[in-house]
């Protein structure tokens, strides 16, 4: 007894003798959250969101720290992993929020983690931005859920208005993944444009797959033999790669567009000289690019040894907007409910926010106005601005 | 060893009630004291929310703070009101002994309940974690039924929940709520709580008629072939679920209404627990074990074999579907998506770490695998590396799991400790 009772002591006391941080005292930080998938599927997403995060953190910190209301605050990012599952991510969110306490969080990246956490933080009333959730029920009904990027019914008829005007093609195909979001809800709004830009019938190839399927040649073959002109696929860049080499030995010549799901920098490293020359929509072309987002990608490629894309600056994006709305809140009080709605009132009011991909306004949805880009995989591989198109 | 010898037998006094009154305390100290004094004096953000895991693995700085926390506000608390309480959680607890079983059962899992109602309650994060756990046991408890104590390796478990979730799902959205693809709701959303029970009922049966589409082609033979038909099972629900846009499709489906409440998993759990260890002790139960060992012993014993088979396999299937139903309404959205090998992995993870044929086994290992996947997530991907090597460790040392082919015995569990110092006559 005396002996467990003497250890018990001593351990206590050790703990306590080695606690630096003993008898400090609390004091207000702001933290912001960052959900994104570090493992699971789209491990690169998760990567340059973190990334892209820890860049903006080391701006803050260059400048002491946030400066609200004429004070300076330290700031902390909390990255939690979601692995790409949809409970996952609303227990990361849960944590952030009730744990952490953060002031806003950014992220989910994909919509099928970014709808069920955005309930989450809808019901604790905390800003979420999902810096690349496409999927319209993120942000609908949920005046805590905004978003840094465009709409699918935003994207589709860009890609199909782009189409017909570049080439004047009139019979399109689509290949898309049945079992995923994303891409079955792209597939669908560019064949509902597509269509009603020339007449019922004109997608003479419907095709879809399963998500981790890797052979898709009977689907293909269906899609060369249907005398389609052009091909669509939003797909993610690890299975672009294999839609694009195994059309091109199945013998189909026609150009193959995609969609910003396309816009990461794995997609030309896993493709190769196969996707030079196609064309895909998004939210900012790397190559050719001017002024801030000229800075971000060289700054991003210095530290890291590759081109951002999409996703990284996306989330740059989203970061510089919670700080923006933070800073626009006026003051902090320390009590967190309060600043948090004072941050989701400050972030609706924003205007004409000068991103570097793009310029955003929200609507009452959380959602902004703003331009898609197309780009062109140039013979160097890189993306290249070729147009724009904006609502 | 000598040590931890002197340990067990200084605590081997203290009855299941001591160890209750040891908890309630620290959780009382954690509730009043916890944020206000002991976690600011040891310089920690936070109450640490799982036991301190979470903050040591990301903060290293902060390990002896969390540790010093967990001694002051459980360790000790725990231990001291325990040892110290004996004189009267004795007497207490022979008294309750008197009570039929069931009756005792009942008032210590109440008790149980309260302390875990005011322990989660402390944080919303744990609320979490605590109910998707839960619904991971009953997971677990139900996949024992078949994999364990009928000795079939059945893959369809995903596709049972699914099944559970989605037909659940449908009913509360279209009975309690105004939504988009069912328009307004056909019951005044009051009733929800009331109705939920028979809306889980459903969701289970439908799984058990599901279940046929497995039992039925594959019972005539054993082994892979039902790991192959069930397998298949699995991905056919996931495939008819995405491809039904009625119900969403890959999109998922949302706004169940929040009627999953952590009092309500606790009853299903609970319920769940009780009825799988009536049913595997029952002469059925039994039944199920000769089938396991030697099918065609058991046949010329004058066991029907097949009807057997099928009971056990709708009866899993069943409390699949509600746990299904359950997590779907914790969440309050699904998609097919969640249905699929991952949470195959992971079921099979949970019931072979626990070990097979036990339901204790069971719940300890859904208990560690989902404790373990929240406390290890800072570490992000060494996480992945680090629970499948405990696996594999455990595969080696206890190749049927943790603790396979034991029982609870609840009154052995709960009788008080020493009588003859209380003078109760051995």
């Amino acid at each position: 007894m005396r002996k467990i009772a003497v250890l018990t002591v001593v351990a206590f006391c050790a703990a306590m003798m080695f606690s630096s941080l003993a008898f400090s005292a609390r004091k207000t930080i702001i933290k912001i959250g960052i959900n994104a998938p570090l493992t699971g599927d789209i491990p690169k997403v998760g990567e340059g969101s973190k990334y892209a995060a820890q860049m903006w953190l080391e701006d803050i910190e260059n400048a002491g720290g946030l400066e609200v209301g004429g004070k300076k605050y330290e700031v902390e990012l909390v990255i939690e992993d979601n692995e790409s599952k949809a409970e996952s991510a609303v227990k990361a969110n849960t944590k952030m929020i009730t744990q952490d306490d953060v002031l806003a969080i950014v992220g989910p990246q994909s919509s099928k983690q970014a709808v069920p956490a955005g309930e989450v933080a809808n019901k604790y009333k905390t800003v979420m931005i999902s810096p690349w959730s496409t999927n319209p029920s993120t942000t609908l009904d949920r005046p805590y859920v905004f978003r840094g990027c465009f709409l699918d019914p935003f994207q589709g008829p860009v890609v199909a208005n782009f189409i017909t005007e570049e080439f004047g093609f009139t019979k399109a195909a689509v290949l898309y993944d049945v079992a995923s979001d994303y891409p079955k809800g792209l597939a669908e709004v560019f064949k509902q444009a597509w269509e009603d830009k020339h007449g019922a019938g004109s997608v003479v190839a419907y095709e879809s797959f399963t998500t981790k399927d890797t052979d898709f040649s009977s689907q293909l073959t269906k899609i060369v033999k249907s005398g389609a002109e052009v091909l669509f696929t939003p797909q993610y860049y690890n299975e672009v790669p294999l839609i694009v080499s195994q059309a091109k030995n199945l013998g189909w010549t026609g150009p193959i567009v995609g969609s910003d799901s396309w816009g990461s920098a794995e997609t030309i490293e896993l493709c190769g000289e196969d996707c030079y020359g196609l064309f895909f929509s998004s939210h900012y072309a790397a190559a050719g690019a001017k002024g801030a987002t000229k800075a971000f990608i060289d700054r991003y490629e210095k530290t890291y040894g590759y081109i951002p894309d999409d996703v990284a600056a996306l989330t740059w994006d989203a970061l510089r907007l919670a700080q923006q709305a933070i800073q626009d809140a006026g003051k902090l009080t320390g009590k967190i409910e309060k600043d948090r709605e004072a941050v989701r009132d400050a972030l609706a009011q924003i205007k004409d926010f000068d991103g570097i991909t793009g310029k955003m306004t929200f609507t009452e949805e959380g959602d902004p106005i703003k331009c898609a880009v197309i780009v062109r995989i140039n013979h160097q591989g890189e993306y290249e601005f070729y147009g724009s198109s904006c609502p | 060893m000598g040590i931890l010898q002197k340990f067990k037998q200084m605590f081997s006094t203290v009855p299941m009630l001591g160890w209750f009154l040891g908890i309630l305390a620290a959780v009382l100290i954690e509730y009043f004291w916890g944020y206000d004094y002991i976690s600011y004096y040891l310089g920690l953000p936070k109450i640490p929310v799982l036991f301190g895991a979470l903050i040591m693995l990301k903060e290293p700085v902060m390990i002896p703070g969390a540790l010093a926390y967990d001694l002051i506000v459980y360790v000790i608390p725990v231990l001291a009101v325990a040892k110290l309480s004996c004189f009267i959680t004795n007497p207490g607890a022979a008294l309750l002994e008197k009570l039929p079983l069931w009756l005792s059962a009942v008032i210590h899992l109440v008790c149980f309940y309260a302390i875990l109602h005011l322990w989660a309650g402390i944080n919303d994060y744990r609320v979490l974690v605590v109910k998707l756990t839960l619904v991971s046991i009953i997971l677990t408890v139900s996949i024992n039924v078949i994999n364990g104590y009928q000795g079939e390796f059945s893959c369809s478990h995903p596709g049972f929940m699914a099944l559970g979730a989605y037909v659940s799902s449908i009913l509360t959205l279209v009975l309690f709520t105004n939504d988009k693809i069912f328009g307004t709701a056909l019951l005044p959303p009051a009733l929800g709580p009331y109705l939920f029970p028979l809306v889980l009922v459903v969701g289970g049966a439908a799984a058990a008629i599901g279940s046929l589409a497995v039992a039925i082609p594959s019972f005539r033979t054993r082994g892979d072939y039902l790991a192959i038909i069930s397998l298949a099972f699995m991905f056919i629900v996931k495939s008819a679920v995405e491809n039904l846009n009625i119900i969403g499709g890959a999109r998922g489906m949302g706004g169940q209404p929040d009627l999953a409440p952590l009092p309500v998993i606790f009853f299903w759990t609970m319920l769940c627990i009780w009825v799988i260890h009536n049913f595997v002790t029952s002469i059925l139960g039994k039944a199920l074990n000769t089938v396991r060992d030697d099918e065609a012993a058991a046949e010329s014993m004058t066991v029907k074999t097949r009807k057997t088979k099928m009971t056990a396999f709708m009866f899993g299937a069943f409390w699949a579907g509600v746990a299904g139903g359950l997590f779907a309404h914790v969440l309050t959205y699904i998609n097919p998506g969640m249905f699929s090998i991952n949470r195959l992995a992971e079921i099979l993870a949970m019931v072979y770490f626990g070990g097979l044929n036990s339901i204790v086994g069971s719940i300890v290992g859904a208990v560690s695998i989902n404790v373990l996947g929240e406390a290890l997530r800072p570490l992000e991907l060494f996480k992945w590396i680090i629970i499948p090597l405990i696996l594999i460790f455990v595969m080696i040392f206890r190749p049927y799991g943790l603790i396979s082919f034991t029982e609870i015995n609840a009154k052995k569990l709960l009788e008080a400790k020493h009588k003859r110092q209380q003078g109760v006559s051995p």
